[in-house]
């Protein structure tokens, strides 16, 4: 027999290869915090997991992560194919699974659920009626039985459940930890998202922390990457740094791009060029804060043709 | 009068006679020159209901009060006629030395109606007109026939517009060529074909005056500085072609038919690769201190100019992913006289199709994405009409209602006229904006992406602010397409509006202010809308392709975006609400009076 694992070894998987149909835009890539969503869950996670895997639709953008990419194989198979890819790349016996719109992780309730998966292969939440199958303990034994789902179509978790040793965490328990059930306000609607916004309050920092550098991409079109010769560029900068201080240090980095493309004084653009941050946003702010992973695209102001 | 010559010239080639007439200052002040005066002119001579081939369907060439002035860009003109790829309005405009000779041979518009008997091209030097053989040069591309025919002029500062094979042919997508340039969108050359017309030459010497020749110098150098500074960057420095890799990297590039807003191969037919690995020369219109086109340079040493527009149609859009592919596919399309981007759509149309089984002439040709032999055969046989290019040469909706079953489906035309490079559901003010064009999908005759590119509005998201900000653009635009200034330096203004109306008071004398010219801009739209109901448009012409409507975008960083009928159908109303229309589009008679158009009130208003 094998041995057991540590829930130490344990892997967080996040799913973000959904169609944001409702959402109506990459719910990944939603600011929160101050940063992409998935950037801030991966970040939440991954002080609690040796390894996190995020699993995405072929072809989906998604800003640089500290954690390992994976692809669905057949896209849009909903959050079976999504678990199944995960759990088959984890190097974990058994993985923590969660969407890439839940906003309000609570740390506590998942080392409580991870604290269940001894003698069962699944621990799911059942909230307001309802599983939480992308909240859920999986233990990779399952993996078969997911492919043969998969394969009969069969798309939603909870068909699983009564397959196997299912551990079904209740209300009260989940109250003991999460008394609102945060933990299970995802958001498919801008309302929910606004709603999630307005519900925010950072944690107070309970330590002076060393300052984290920001890396972020700058990638260069047109004119741009014309003079400078290269597509893109990687800057590290001080936390809270702004798009006025990438130009500075992409100033540095390319001088050759300062009086045709950034001004003279390095802290903005000419008037002919634009910047975009991770494909999304327009911004034209300087002092617009820039987040760990941003793709920072310098482009022309025009785009007539 | 100033700034203008106040002449019409009207063609008969049924008699091959020319008769000149006055054009009267009223005219000229409620829609100035360009596309405002085209369209004036097409609401009069064409006879309602026109078959777009019927020698009745008036081909008007016209010139605009800035032509000749030496300003910056403005050495342009308008082709506006009854389309025959719509049914609508075709609205063109094309520049360079023949604008300018136009306004020089003492004319403001050249009216062509009629059919000669056997080919013929016009020859008006000043105020002769003759009417010349032209069987000889049936076949030649224009830029051949323009070569012979001004080697046959008895002055060598002659200028020539002509049509290839395609307007021949009727191609219902044939463009009229000058210098390389391309009155392209709509049909005008295969109208100019229908009427046996293969070229128009013209030589003249009639200087046309300002009003206030120092006022206009002053503008005029103030206009070429700000031209040169950064916000003309882009163009002076790699042209229109830069468009491609950042529309791949924001999820707007339509690829492979409109089935993902991002190629794959995007890096090899960038602007940015084609010019460190192809570029041969810089080249420009006459009077252009941008000077905004590229020439690029193939394997076989031929130089080739491309756009953007050409550059996604021939490339992306039907999966090619070598640019010397696209470069011949181009010169060809130029060979022939053909719209790029609705060449390119209608064969992206066909490659679906055959992918699909659904279209048996296109599989034999072997036409699939991303297959450059057969692209490069099906563009001749187009031009020829031959095989599967006779279908294909209707364009992608008239191909799609031939073939018949789900083929209307992977159409993606906006009343007939193919979709330009800039995806829909990823550019929301430019959905809207695509949905309501009078000539069809056109990403001229407003600059709705603009809005969408800038920040100003979300573009992912649908929102009934949009009418009136594609109201407002379609309105500049009419401005900018009649004065005529080109839209490359349009941003070079720093109010558009009080500083074009000055331009146009020293120009012509008038005394004329900002709010008088958002006046004319809105009058000439609405003129062109009234053309349209004329001509029997129908509320569920403003619409945009069902596919767009029906899929989400499947990759980039818009994946999973949608646009629905609904917020398409709430786009739309808000557009006709910002226009003072009725809710199904509609101009009431009270709109028209306010607008100084109450020449059609009694057939509009009733429908």
């Amino acid at each position: 027999m094998e041995a057991e694992q540590s829930i130490a070894d344990a892997t967080a998987v996040i799913l973000a290869g959904g169609k944001s149909s409702r959402m109506g835009r990459p719910k990944a890539l939603l600011l929160f915090d101050s940063e992409p969503l998935i950037v801030h869950i991966v970040r939440a996670l991954t002080r609690m997991f040796a390894e996190t895997i995020v699993v995405a639709a072929p072809g989906q953008e998604l800003p640089h992560l500290r954690a390992t990419l994976v692809r669905d194989e057949v896209p849009h198979q909903g959050p079976v194919g999504g678990i199944y890819y995960g759990l088959r790349a984890a190097k974990g016996h058994f993985c923590f699974v969660t969407s890439c719109d839940v906003a309000f992780l609570n740390l506590p309730l998942i080392s409580y659920l991870l604290s269940q998966i001894s003698d069962c292969d699944v621990v799911v939440p059942y909230w307001q009626e309802r599983f939480q199958p992308l909240h859920a303990v999986y233990r990779q034994s399952v993996l078969p039985l997911l492919k043969e789902q998969l394969d009969r179509g069969e798309l939603r978790p909870i068909f699983l459940y009564e397959k196997v040793r299912t551990r079904k965490i209740d209300e009260d328990e989940i109250r003991h930890f999460d008394p609102d059930g945060l933990s299970f306000l995802n958001m498919n609607t801008l309302e929910d998202y606004e709603s999630a916004l307005r519900r925010w309050q950072p944690p107070l920092s309970i330590s002076i922390s060393v300052p984290v550098p920001v890396s972020c991409t700058v990638e260069l079109f047109g004119v741009a990457r014309l003079l400078a010769k290269t597509n893109a560029v990687s800057l590290s900068l001080p936390r809270g740094a702004t798009l006025s201080n990438v130009l500075s240090a992409l100033a540095e980095r390319l001088p050759v791009l300062v009086g045709r493309v950034i001004s003279p004084d390095k802290s903005s653009l000419f008037s002919g060029y634009a910047c975009n941050i991770n494909g999304l946003d327009f911004v034209r702010n300087n002092s617009a804060r820039v987040h760990p992973g941003d793709k920072i695209f310098i482009l022309s102001a025009d785009a007539g043709g | 009068m100033y700034g203008f010559h106040a002449r019409l010239l009207h063609i008969d080639l049924n008699s091959g006679k020319g008769s000149w007439h006055e054009l009267e200052e009223s005219r000229l002040r409620a829609f100035l020159g360009g596309i405002g005066l085209g369209t004036s002119l097409l609401y009069d001579y064409a006879p309602p209901g026109v078959d777009p081939f019927s020698p009745a369907n008036p081909l008007i060439f016209t010139s605009a009060p800035l032509v000749g002035t030496g300003l910056t860009t403005t050495a342009k003109f308008a082709v506006v006629t009854k389309s025959p790829l719509t049914g609508f309005i075709a609205d063109s405009l094309s520049s360079s030395f023949f604008a300018l000779e136009l306004k020089r041979v003492g004319l403001d518009a050249l009216v062509i109606t009629g059919r000669a008997s056997s080919m013929v091209y016009i020859f008006i030097h000043n105020h002769n007109v003759e009417i010349r053989e032209a069987e000889q040069l049936r076949g030649r591309s224009p830029s051949e026939a323009e070569s012979l025919i001004r080697s046959e002029l008895d002055s060598p500062a002659g200028r020539v517009a002509a049509i290839g094979k395609a307007g021949e042919n009727r191609v219902l997508f044939a463009t009229i060529s000058n210098e390389g340039r391309h009155a392209g969108r709509g049909g005008v050359g295969a109208v100019m074909g229908s009427k046996n017309l293969k070229a128009i030459a013209l030589c003249g010497d009639q200087e046309s005056r300002t009003a206030d020749p120092k006022g206009v110098e002053a503008i005029a150098e103030s206009l070429r500085q700000r031209s040169l500074g950064s916000l003309t960057d882009k163009y002076r420095n790699i042209g229109t072609v830069a468009n491609l890799a950042v529309f791949n990297r924001l999820g707007s590039l339509p690829t492979r038919n409109f089935q993902q807003p991002t190629f794959d191969h995007a890096e090899a037919v960038s602007g940015e690769t084609l010019t460190e690995n192809n570029f041969s020369r810089r080249h420009g219109c006459a009077s252009c201190t941008i000077r905004c086109e590229r020439l690029f340079k193939s394997l076989t040493g031929e130089e080739q100019r491309l756009e953007y527009e050409t550059l996604f149609a021939l490339g992306p859009l039907c999966g090619i992913k070598d640019p010397e592919v696209v470069l011949q596919a181009a010169r060809l399309c130029d060979l022939y006289g053909l719209d790029t981007i609705s060449t390119g759509g209608t064969l992206a149309w066909a490659m679906e199709c055959s992918e699909r089984g659904l279209l048996p002439g296109a599989q034999e040709l072997g036409l699939r994405f991303g297959q450059p032999d057969a692209l490069l055969a099906a563009i001749p046989a187009i031009a020829r009409r031959e095989g599967i290019g006779a279908v294909l040469a209707g364009g992608s909706r008239r191909a799609a209602l031939e073939t018949g079953g789900e083929t209307l489906y992977w159409a993606m035309h906006v009343k007939g006229l193919e979709l330009p490079g800039y995806e829909p559901r990823s550019l929301k003010t430019m959905a809207l904006g695509l949905a309501v064009s009078p000539r069809g999908a056109c990403h001229n005759r407003s600059g709705a992406y603009e809005f969408d590119f800038s920040g100003e509005v979300d573009r992912l998201r649908a929102d009934s602010g949009r009418g009136a900000l594609v109201a407002a653009s379609e309105d500049f635009a009419a401005v900018l397409d009649s004065l005529i200034v080109c839209k490359f330096l349009r941003k070079c203004f720093t109010d558009f509006y009080s500083e074009s109306a000055e331009l146009l008071s020293k120009v012509t004398g008038w005394s004329c202010s900002s709010t008088d010219l958002r006046r004319i801009g809105e009058r000439i739209h609405t003129l062109k809308k009234l053309f349209n109901v004329r001509e029997g448009w129908q509320p569920e012409d403003d619409w945009l392709p069902e596919r767009l409507l029906a899929e989400a975008l499947p990759t980039g960083v818009a994946q999973g975006v949608s646009l629905t009928s609904a917020e398409l159908q709430g786009m739309i109303q808000s557009y006709y609400q910002a226009r003072g229309w009725d809710e199904k589009g509609f101009i009431p008679e009270k709109k028209l009076w306010e607008l100084g158009l109450p020449i059609m009130q009694n057939e509009n208003c009733k429908m």
